[in-house]
């Protein structure tokens, strides 16, 4: 099990730095650099600026030395937020992106996991009509159109809760219910139909003609088994939440990672780009890992030796 | 689009209904007798996108200026009418009052005594000049350093960047900028240049502490962990207390402020970057003034309780569409003559940008020095017209007429701007438009390396005078000259009215340097924007002017008060 953990490990750095490389290669392959401005800057001052920031550098050698500052801990200075250390930007959006994405994870298992399985446990009936209701209708809604229209009904009609911004509960609301409804779309259809699966099984007949208590078998055989595909999705699904989202953030002007890296690549804030990259690859590589190691918790016929 | 297109669709139906249900305020935005302050006297406005940086000498984006404006004061200002009034200077600097000298190149500005930081200690030329040399420092690379490089010394030490340490101090020291004494100082120029009193309104020239950048180096503009500004000391009626980067700032008065004390006891603003999100926070209350979503101007002005709130007023930037004139077809002048009079301005403004703005037909915007109604009016709206000269230009009816192509950044109202010109032409002249959309930043490089054929283009004005608007961009080479646009006689007027001293004389060049370029017609002219806002009707006295920053009527926010 370590072994399989240290080996996956070696493989994350070797993963990062490829990406790294393919985003610096892309990131200066896209027409326009950060100081391509409709009001054109006099020459001298572009001259000024590349020089400031190490843009003078042929780039073969601009990218040694961002590589070298990464192994030391330094992802550089933005361009876009006044000289900030990039270090420094993403871990105050951080906990903002963080607390968001966990809040929108736990409601999204706490009602898509309940709602599948109850739509399993009583198939075709109205419960499952419901059920199915529900994962149909916030799988196929996008986002930010919810957000809009939540917006308008609780802040502009009702005036209920604050439109966006951060700092009190009431303004994670609408964000949080926003960023939930999909996976809890998502994860009450998988539930119900690997539940369903589970049920057809010939231990869990096995496990009736024992004379087990129902609740047991339910509990105890088919629950426990119908979450293998729910953990599966449900690890993507955490990173994907907890490094945030671009439009939602933006949407309800949450100052997390999302926004943050948006803006960097709408300005080319080339460290900003890398260092929210970078951010992104290991967030979504080290949940990957998280998941592949549950398996073997959830599932007895999974083992790493 | 496909965002804003979903959320008007259901807001126009909610909006009248949410005004129903929170009861509807009637009211003006501008001050009138009988209006005074009452109620908690605080104002929250939206800044629209994070800044760069607030320190007065890097500082460039409109954002940052409405930042910088609340906390500091230069040597000079405009007033609402934008006119030079002297602030921290005791007195606008003539050559009759000894503070221009009789060759117009030195400056002696006498400072007002009374003046003070808001630590409360006393400005003295001292930090003018430190300001002034930072500017030029080659490390710091101040966007708006260019704008100064008619001060004696300034470029030099700008290009110093390769040379040692000690040859670097001593470029420094010959600046031509110095403290005569501590309420003196003397600013030397290369040659005479008759705009200078407007740049020294800008802020890159503001007054800056040297103890503080000395204590904070690069961050004394920066906010500490818990978003305090401890380094950011400022000269003008607020300090700025709280800055939680993309999130908001808040701004107290300056207690110590030694010009008029304003009457807000707060300001603050937040960072919604979404049109739509902001115009739903106004309607919330949680701001007292926001812009509408494009494309809903109309809307608003027929909704019976919205339309009191609306605030228009001119601002001194046009937009034209630029041709490159380097390249067929568009280096054909009557081509490009025949395509100005197939644009029908009028419906543009009316039907993409819901009926705000005015048609501009040249260059230069209303509000400004040698701003001329009568000029461009041969190149206005006219089908007929645009046909006979589109004949002359050798293509009869279109004939023989190569593929003609748009460039257009694919946001905001530009692919609407886009189709709307598509349609003129082939209405119009019968010739097909080829549409290419591209992102923004992909299209300015486009753009800047004469790449494109046509193209969008806006200019606003630094400071509101001809010499912002002509040389730059319809000059030789010039630094925004996109279009490549040459001519020689511009360019021998240009070079005069750099230099003209005599006011009348030197509006005269200008006015005579437009005329060419309208004829030449390297862009066609279009309109000139106006703000359109919403503002609660409770907010009073917070007048726009031409050259205000991000927010309407942020120049002035020293003035406002609320009734409540």
């Amino acid at each position: 099990m370590y072994r399989f953990i240290l080996r996956r490990f070696l493989w994350l750095l070797l993963v990062l730095f490829v990406v790294l490389l393919i985003t610096f290669i892309l990131m200066h392959l896209v027409p326009g650099g950060p100081w391509d401005r409709e009001k054109t800057l006099a020459p001298k001052v572009i001259e000024a600026l590349n020089r400031r920031y190490g843009l003078d550098k042929p780039l073969w050698q601009q990218f040694t030395n961002y590589i070298g500052g990464v192994l030391h801990g330094d992802l550089g200075v933005s361009y876009s937020y006044s000289d900030r250390n990039v270090t420094d930007i993403l871990i105050r959006g951080l906990p903002k992106t963080a607390t968001l994405g966990a809040l929108a994870f736990l409601i999204s298992q706490l009602i898509g996991i309940p709602l599948g399985v109850a739509a399993a446990l009583k198939q075709n009936s109205p419960t499952d009509y419901a059920s199915v209701l529900f994962s149909t209708v916030f799988a196929s809604i996008p986002g930010f159109v919810l957000g809009i229209l939540m917006m308008i009904l609780f802040s502009v009609l009702l005036h209920w809760l604050p439109t966006s911004g951060w700092g009190t509960p009431q303004q994670l609301i609408m964000p949080v219910i926003c960023l939930a409804a999909l996976p809890a779309a998502q994860i009450a259809r998988i539930t119900r139909a690997s539940t369903l699966e589970v049920m057809r099984l010939d231990y869990v007949r096995t496990a009736r003609s024992k004379g087990l208590r129902e609740d047991v078998v339910r509990v105890r055989h088919i629950f426990r088994n119908s979450l293998i595909p729910v953990v599966t999705i449900a690890g993507p699904e955490l990173a994907n939440l907890i490094t945030g989202s671009f439009i939602i953030e933006n949407l309800f002007a949450i100052p997390g990672v999302g926004r943050i890296f948006l803006n960097g690549i709408a300005s080319r804030d080339y460290p900003l780009i890398m260092g929210g990259v970078l951010f992104y690859a290991f967030a979504i590589a080290i949940m990957n890992l998280i998941v592949d190691v549950l398996y073997a918790a959830i599932d007895p016929r999974i083992r790493y030796d | 689009m496909k965002k804003s297109t979903i959320f008007f669709s259901l807001l126009s139906v909610l909006v009248t209904l949410s005004l129903l249900l929170t009861g509807a305020c009637k009211g003006s935005g501008t001050a009138t007798t009988g209006d005074k302050p009452s109620g908690e006297q605080t104002i929250t406005l939206n800044l629209g996108g994070e800044v760069n940086t607030i320190d007065p000498n890097r500082a460039s984006w409109s954002n940052e200026r409405t930042v910088i404006m609340q906390v500091f004061d230069g040597l000079l200002a405009f007033d609402t009418s934008l006119n030079l009034v002297p602030m921290v200077a005791k007195e606008i600097p003539t050559v009759a009052n000894k503070g221009i000298s009789a060759d117009g190149k030195t400056y002696t500005v006498k400072l007002n005594t009374k003046a003070t930081w808001s630590d409360g200690t006393k400005i003295t030329a001292k930090d003018f000049v430190f300001s002034m040399k930072r500017v030029f420092d080659p490390n710091l690379a101040a966007e708006y350093a260019s704008f100064y490089f008619d001060i004696v010394g300034g470029e030099d030490y700008f290009s110093s960047a390769d040379k040692s340490a000690t040859e670097q101090a001593a470029l420094k020291d010959a600046i031509g900028v110095r403290a005569v004494n501590d309420s003196t100082l003397e600013i030397k120029l290369i040659d005479p240049l008759p705009t200078f009193l407007q740049l020294l309104a800008l802020w890159p020239v503001y007054p800056i502490r040297e103890d503080m950048v000395t204590k904070y180096g690069e961050n004394w503009a920066q906010p500490a962990a818990d978003g305090s500004m401890p380094g950011y000391i400022g000269d003008g009626p607020f300090i700025l207390k709280e800055w939680v980067q993309n999130d908001h700032y808040t701004f107290v008065p300056n207690t110590n402020y030694w010009g008029t004390k304003p009457t807000l006891t707060k300001i603050t603003y937040v960072i919604k970057e979404d049109a739509n999100v902001a115009y739903a926070a106004y309607l919330n209350n949680e701001l007292d003034q926001s812009g509408v979503p494009g494309g809903t101007e109309k809307t608003t002005m027929a909704d019976p309780n919205l339309s009191p709130q609306i605030q228009r007023a001119a601002q001194l930037v046009t937009y034209g569409l630029q041709f490159n004139v380097t390249k067929p077809p568009f280096d054909n002048k009557t081509l490009r003559q025949a395509i100005a009079c197939a644009i029908d301005r009028a419906a543009y403004i009316d039907q993409v940008r819901g009926g705000v703005g005015t048609v501009a037909l040249s260059w230069i915007p209303p509000g400004m020095p040698d701003f001329d109604a009568t000029l461009g009016t041969d190149f206005a709206f006219n089908p007929t017209k645009a046909k006979q000269l589109l004949s002359q230009a050798g293509y009869p009816n279109g004939a023989g007429l190569p593929k003609i192509s748009f460039q257009y950044a694919n946001s905001g109202t530009n692919p609407t701007l886009a189709a709307f010109l598509q349609e003129q032409l082939k209405t119009n002249l019968g010739i097909d438009l080829v549409l290419e959309p591209y992102a923004s930043k992909e299209l300015s490089a486009l753009v800047n390396a004469k790449e494109f054929s046509w193209a969008f283009y806006g200019w606003g004005a630094d400071y509101p005078d001809p010499d912002n608007w002509l040389p730059q961009i319809f000059g030789t080479g010039a630094g925004n000259n996109k279009t490549g646009y040459s001519n020689p006689a511009f360019d021998t007027l240009a070079a005069q009215g750099l230099k003209e001293l005599d006011n009348t004389k030197r509006l005269k060049i200008w006015a005579d340097a437009q005329k060419l370029v309208v004829d030449d017609q390297p862009m066609v002219f279009v309109f000139n924007r106006e703000t359109f806002v919403l503002r609660k009707p409770w907010v009073k006295n917070m007048v726009i002017t031409g050259m205000d920053g991000q927010i309407a009527g942020d120049m002035f926010l020293r003035d406002v008060f609320i009734q409540k």
